[in-house]
């Protein structure tokens, strides 16, 4: 399962929002209620999902769910080199 | 403040950190919460009603038990300024007015990136007796602005 199939039904519990879709430009203003909580219980809930720790500064950066994605895959490449 | 400080002061929580206070639920307490609830079933109010349904006396509001965790949360931590974002919560023994209590509670995770953090807390009587247990989400220091 690519990491957008995985991502969707963690943006859709914590935007309360079934029909919401992803894409790699989304970004905070297209999403309705992407307001700091909000950003806190995604990270919080990714961190959870994917197993994953991120930094202050990683997350500071992102402008658009693609970055995130980046940011997840890179985390998940680390973790799976010996 | 610059960011470095807010930082510092933000530090403090992590994994394995442990907070607990005692408290003892007074029957003014009981009635203040009837008032601000709203909630005024007998059972938290009428021995005979609440021995008619096979409990020991007045049982003590669940909300109740919530406002402790609600101090846990706002007053017992090491980082000031924390915000709980969840809690989930298991009644499992009743409780009564004027019961010795202890809640403690242990951060079992935490998100630096977001200043959020997850504790496990229980609320048992001194005799050992579990009454509730859950978990809380918070954010501190602010959480995260963006």
């Amino acid at each position: 399962m690519d990491l957008y199939a995985r991502l969707a039904p963690i943006f859709r519990n914590v935007f309360d929002d079934d029909h919401l879709e992803i894409g790699p430009s989304t970004t905070a203003a297209d999403v309705e209620g992407w307001d700091s909580f909000a950003h806190i219980r995604l990270v919080v809930a990714v961190e959870k999902a994917f197993g994953v720790k991120f930094t202050t500064s990683e997350i500071a950066a992102l402008n658009n769910v693609g970055e995130f994605v980046d940011l997840i895959a890179a985390k998940l490449q680390a973790a799976s080199v010996p | 403040v610059t960011a470095a400080t807010t930082e510092a002061a933000a530090a403090p929580l992590a994994p394995g950190q442990t907070a607990s206070f005692g408290f003892i639920i007074s029957a003014d307490e009981m009635a203040a919460f009837a008032t601000l609830s709203g909630d005024r079933n007998p059972l938290h109010s009428d021995s005979d009603v609440a021995r008619a349904r096979g409990f020991a006396g007045p049982v003590v509001y669940g909300g109740l038990l919530a406002a402790k965790v609600s101090r846990l949360v706002g007053m017992e931590l090491p980082t000031p300024d924390c915000v709980w974002t969840h809690l989930d919560i298991d009644f499992r023994d009743p409780l009564y007015v004027g019961e010795p209590t202890t809640l403690a509670a242990e951060i079992v995770e935490v998100s630096q990136a977001v200043r959020a953090a997850r504790l496990r807390f229980r609320i048992c009587t001194v005799d050992g007796r579990l009454v509730a247990r859950g978990t809380v989400e918070l954010v501190y220091g602010g959480g995260t602005a963006r």
